[in-house]
């Protein structure tokens, strides 16, 4: 099968420049995958989980934001947060999570609520992958 | 010609101002290249940003939404004044502020936001209204602290608060040259697009006005950031000429002061000589 090749660029630097077989992304409106021959795309993303399938080895990270371009099967994503597991401190991430809950359910006005729903989906991705 | 203890302690007092200007020469060489390296790493993620914009612009059917539309001369501008928190920087700090007073007096529906502690102070004293100052920030850079900067200036211009957002700041050109330049954040200006790029159809995801929202918080946000790096850079490039040519100079007058001091001690010594001689003299007569 032919590969892909991926960019994924953080403001302070390049996070990983790769070539792999598969990915996942965690797309606003659903998850998506992206393989050889895909047509070209923008896609906002979502805090989630970001799966890199090269050969038989599987990449996970953790990822907060950014949009994600393909075209000429190059996958392009830019993020200002994107984590590998070895980078992320769980403890913290549990905090973090619980209060997010809290504040969920505090039921405040809806600003707070939606932006307390993307930490606990932020906080949610980190855990799972560390 | 002063008392010769005057002068030692004046070497000595010089001497010292001169370890200090030397190791601020140092740190600033340092910082200078971490701001550069920052400059330089950032890149590849403003100009995908840039390129991704010019592009959808080029395609999109929403050109009238307010990222896009250019403003009236007149119209009400905020304006971000970036300049340093400490001094001891040339004219670094004084050039910039220059240049916004005289953007305010050319327009006067303007509102001021300041960043640095040294601008700060200045328009404070100088009884010039400040909306918001943050200061303190070049200390730790990181790009978490361009994104409060960004958000406010969000915050202000999709609230109609503002039409334009100016900000003026110093550009790192090289170590010894520094420009001022006026740039427009918002609405975003005419981006040039690159030759030879592709400016291929795209399918949207969730939909264009999503994407081109997601697209112009990342590039206010970057854009913030990269103007900081920039200023960083160019304050501690006219810090490092400063520091070096105050190191000069503090050279340059302790070899002249040490000169003046070897000839004070010289005269002393040969008065002393000639009323010693003299007083042999007196007595073998």
């Amino acid at each position: 099968m032919e590969k892909l090749k991926l960019l994924i660029i953080q403001p302070q630097k390049i996070f990983l420049e790769t070539e792999f077989d598969d990915i996942i992304i965690p797309g606003k409106d659903g998850d998506f995958g992206v393989f050889y021959g895909h047509t070209p795309f923008i896609s906002v993303i979502r805090p989630g989980i970001l799966e890199i399938y090269n050969n038989s080895e599987v990449t996970k990270c953790a990822i907060h934001d950014g949009y994600v371009t393909v075209e000429n099967n190059i996958v392009t994503i830019l993020c200002e947060v994107v984590e590998k597991a070895d980078e992320i401190d769980k403890t913290r991430a549990e905090a973090a999570k619980e209060r997010a809950e809290k504040r969920i359910k505090s039921n405040q006005d809806e600003v707070d609520f939606r932006r307390a729903e993307i930490a606990l989906r932020k906080a949610i991705a980190r855990i799972a992958i560390s | 010609m002063g008392n010769i203890r005057d002068i030692k302690s004046r070497i000595g007092s010089i001497r010292n101002t001169r370890q200090i200007t030397n190791a601020m020469k140092m740190v600033a060489a340092a910082k200078l290249r971490k701001a550069q390296q920052g400059i330089i790493k950032a890149r590849p993620y403003a100009d995908n940003i840039n390129h991704m914009l010019a592009t959808i612009k080029f395609k999109s059917r929403e050109t009238d939404l307010k990222i896009f539309v250019q403003p009236e001369p007149t119209a009400k501008c905020a304006l971000v004044v970036v300049t340093a928190d400490r001094g001891l920087c040339g004219s670094f700090n004084s050039f910039v502020i220059k240049a916004a007073l005289q953007y305010l007096k050319d327009h006067p529906n303007t509102d001021l936001f300041c960043i640095g502690k040294k601008g700060t102070d200045i328009f404070k004293k100088k009884d010039v209204k400040i909306i918001k100052s943050y200061t303190g920030l070049f200390n730790e850079m990181n790009f978490s602290v361009s994104l409060d900067i960004a958000s406010d200036l969000k915050h202000h211009f999709f609230s109609n608060e503002y039409d334009h957002i100016e900000v003026i700041y110093n550009e790192f050109k090289s170590v010894i040259q520094q420009n001022i330049v006026q740039k427009q954040v918002l609405p975003i200006p005419d981006i040039k697009v690159l030759e030879g790029v592709s400016l291929l159809d795209y399918l949207y995801e969730p939909g264009e006005e999503e994407v081109i929202e997601e697209l112009t918080n990342k590039y206010i946000n970057v854009e913030i950031w990269r103007i900081l790096l920039e200023s960083s850079a160019a304050e501690q490039g006219t810090r490092m000429t400063a520091m070096d040519s105050a190191t000069d100079n503090a050279s340059d007058l302790i070899e002249s002061l040490t000169l003046q001091y070897n000839m004070v001690r010289q005269a002393a010594i040969t008065n002393e000589i000639i009323e010693i001689a003299s007083g042999a003299e007196a007595q073998n007569q």
